[in-house]
């Protein structure tokens, strides 16, 4: 196993009046996949353009194992990459695209074609070895484009949203492809993403940025459950805002006390984060506190849209089973099942 | 699938072609008549290749515009690739100066070239090829410019370098394989160009095989036209056989 472990030490990036990159940490163990997730222009591009060597940075230190990196120029930094648009070379064979970066390590002709053989054999396109890339489609091309950046065996393995541009399916079925590799070859990866599921279904951590900050990075869990910031908890996962009132550390939410874990200063009137599985739907026999507005019929779990009289909207996520009798209209009772919750400045 | 006749298509290839190809025809039909005797033959061909001058001249222009060639494609495809990856402002800039060869007159030129030409520059035959550079220069980057326009260059080069390939290797091995056709058209272009270049070469005092066929018309015309029909051949079949014989993958691509 060649892989190593990747650092990024107060890296910094600037674009004339624009910062990319704010001061920014990372640490990736070997063999981990930590998924950089984010909106457009929170800069997790750029971080990975720089641990690749594609972009400079203007202050900060990269290292891969106990060796700095900074200014190490791109082709000799020995790190796979796997672009977002279709980035094969159009002139070659899907097996001399593989051989590739082989070839300019001066590995022997047959060597190459032989492991560039095993690579298409892993990403399962053992029979597509001769033809152009052309003929292959949009999930073809981007496994040839991973074996191509595994063939030489990198220290690092860089993802920079490569399932974008493909249909659903594919998608979910090449990142469950995607991780099978990773772990069974043991490279460290960056994945940069700005579609949570993906992130969080195979990631042994993600880091949530935003602005050029790395808000939070932890195990998908830890985000989901106990998010650091307002931000996080706003990003990853839908997420209720519900208003209300802050007094003596307390928030009372549909008749309920509930103890406020702040992360900052707020105080007065707040908006209390919820999550819709903490949020149960009861029908009411009068009034109630709320009134449904959809239901939208999930599977195994359906989730049921209100409004409070308040004008709130909150949405709820339940096990289908007893959620056929809330048509729209229907007067029901919000409920909250956990007894502590995040608040956020109004 | 049965497809229409284009009649103004073949209306404009038909015009063209009477513009092209009746002149080289009547050319043709004029070198090899042979008035002493009447009829037709081969004499003022075999007057031209007996004629030691002949493979002389020829060789020079050649091994000059092949020169010109290379000069163009060390200069320009790294160039021409740079403007377009880094989104440089400089590009209008470029494009707009890269038009000035056709622009300022061949005289100008010449005249400008021997008056800031150090001596050991005029006095080295070397300095055609750099000249005829500039003359092809608005083609040539044209050429290399719609090729690079058409393929993802900022994709296929970064993938290329994030694989492992330097700079060099990166245009080399990926960018030129690739723009192959745009490529092709800069070579012959360029090439053509130089072998045929007349004004600037009498204007600085060079011989070349263009000024020497004008010197031999003086004596024999029609030999100075077999000589000139041969001249339009060679290159033609030379250019031909380099475009044939470099392995096209395109081709297979379209299987």
């Amino acid at each position: 196993m060649t892989s190593k472990d990747l650092t990024l030490t107060n890296v910094s990036r600037r674009f004339g009046t624009v910062t990319a990159l704010d001061n920014f940490n990372l640490h990736v163990g070997v063999g981990e996949l930590v998924a950089l997730l984010g909106p457009s222009g929170c800069g997790k591009t750029t971080a990975l353009r720089i641990i690749a060597g594609l972009e400079s940075l203007d202050s900060g230190k990269v290292a891969v194992g106990e060796k700095d990196i900074s200014k190490v120029p791109a082709h000799k930094r020995n790190m796979g990459m796997v672009f977002q648009a279709y980035s094969l070379f159009p002139n070659l064979t899907v097996e001399e695209n593989v051989a590739f970066g082989l070839q300019m390590r001066k590995v022997a002709k047959h060597s190459r074609l032989k492991r560039s053989q095993e690579l298409l054999e892993l990403v399962g396109l053992p029979s597509h070895a001769k033809r152009f890339t052309h003929q292959l489609s949009g999930g073809q091309q981007q496994r040839v484009a991973l074996a191509r950046a595994l063939a030489f065996s990198p220290e690092i393995l860089l993802l920079d949203e490569p399932l974008s541009a493909l249909d659903a399916q594919v998608r979910v079925n090449l990142r469950e492809e995607i991780r099978r590799l990773q772990i069974s070859l043991g490279t460290t990866t960056v994945f940069v993403t700005h579609d949570q599921e993906e992130a969080m279904s195979i990631s042994d951590r993600v880091g949530v940025m935003s602005n050029g900050v790395l808000e939070q990075i932890d195990t998908p869990d830890v985000l989901y459950n106990a998010p650091a910031t307002a931000f996080v908890a706003n990003f990853v996962g839908v997420m209720n805002r519900i208003p209300a009132n802050l007094a003596d550390g307390k928030v009372n939410i549909f008749g309920k006390n509930l103890v406020a874990s702040k992360k900052g200063s707020e105080t007065g009137k707040i908006v209390a984060l919820l999550r819709p599985e903490t949020i149960l739907v009861k029908k009411s026999e009068n009034q109630g506190n709320a009134k449904v507005l959809t239901r939208s019929f999930l599977g195994a779990s359906s989730a049921i849209i209100c409004q409070t009289h308040e004008g709130t909207i909150v949405q709820s996520l339940m096990a289908s089973l007893n959620t056929g009798e809330f048509q729209p209209g229907t007067s029901v009772d919000l409920e909250v099942t956990v007894n502590e919750v995040m608040v956020a400045n109004g | 699938m049965k497809k229409r006749l284009d009649l103004p298509l073949l209306t404009t290839l038909g015009a063209l072609s009477f513009f092209v190809f009746v002149p080289m025809l009547s050319a043709f039909e004029y070198s090899i008549r042979t008035p002493l005797e009447g009829g037709y033959g081969l004499t003022h061909y075999k007057w031209a290749v007996d004629n030691e001058d002949f493979f002389h001249y020829i060789l020079r222009s050649g091994w000059l515009s092949a020169l010109t060639v290379l000069i163009t494609l060390i200069i320009l495809v790294p160039t021409v690739t740079w403007l377009h990856l880094s989104d440089s402002k400089l590009r209008p800039l470029i494009d707009a100066l890269s038009l000035l060869p056709l622009v300022i007159p061949v005289v100008a030129f010449a005249v400008g070239a021997q008056i800031s030409f150090p001596e050991f520059v005029q006095n080295t035959v070397l300095e055609l090829p750099f000249l005829y550079f500039v003359l092809a220069l608005p083609y040539a980057y044209r050429a290399l410019d719609i090729g690079l326009n058409s393929i993802s260059l900022k994709t296929i080069t970064e993938a290329a370098r994030s694989t492992g390939a330097s700079w060099v290797r990166t245009i080399i091995s990926v960018i030129i394989p690739v723009i192959r056709g745009a490529v092709m058209a800069t070579v012959a272009l360029t090439f053509a160009l130089s072998i045929g270049e007349y004004t600037l070469t009498v204007l600085l005092h060079w011989d070349t095989f263009p000024t020497w066929v004008t010197y031999v018309a003086q004596e024999n015309i029609l030999g100075a036209i077999a000589i000139s029909m041969m001249s339009l051949v060679i290159p033609f079949v030379l250019l031909t056989s380099i475009t044939l014989l470099t392995p096209d993958r395109s081709a297979q691509r379209r299987k």
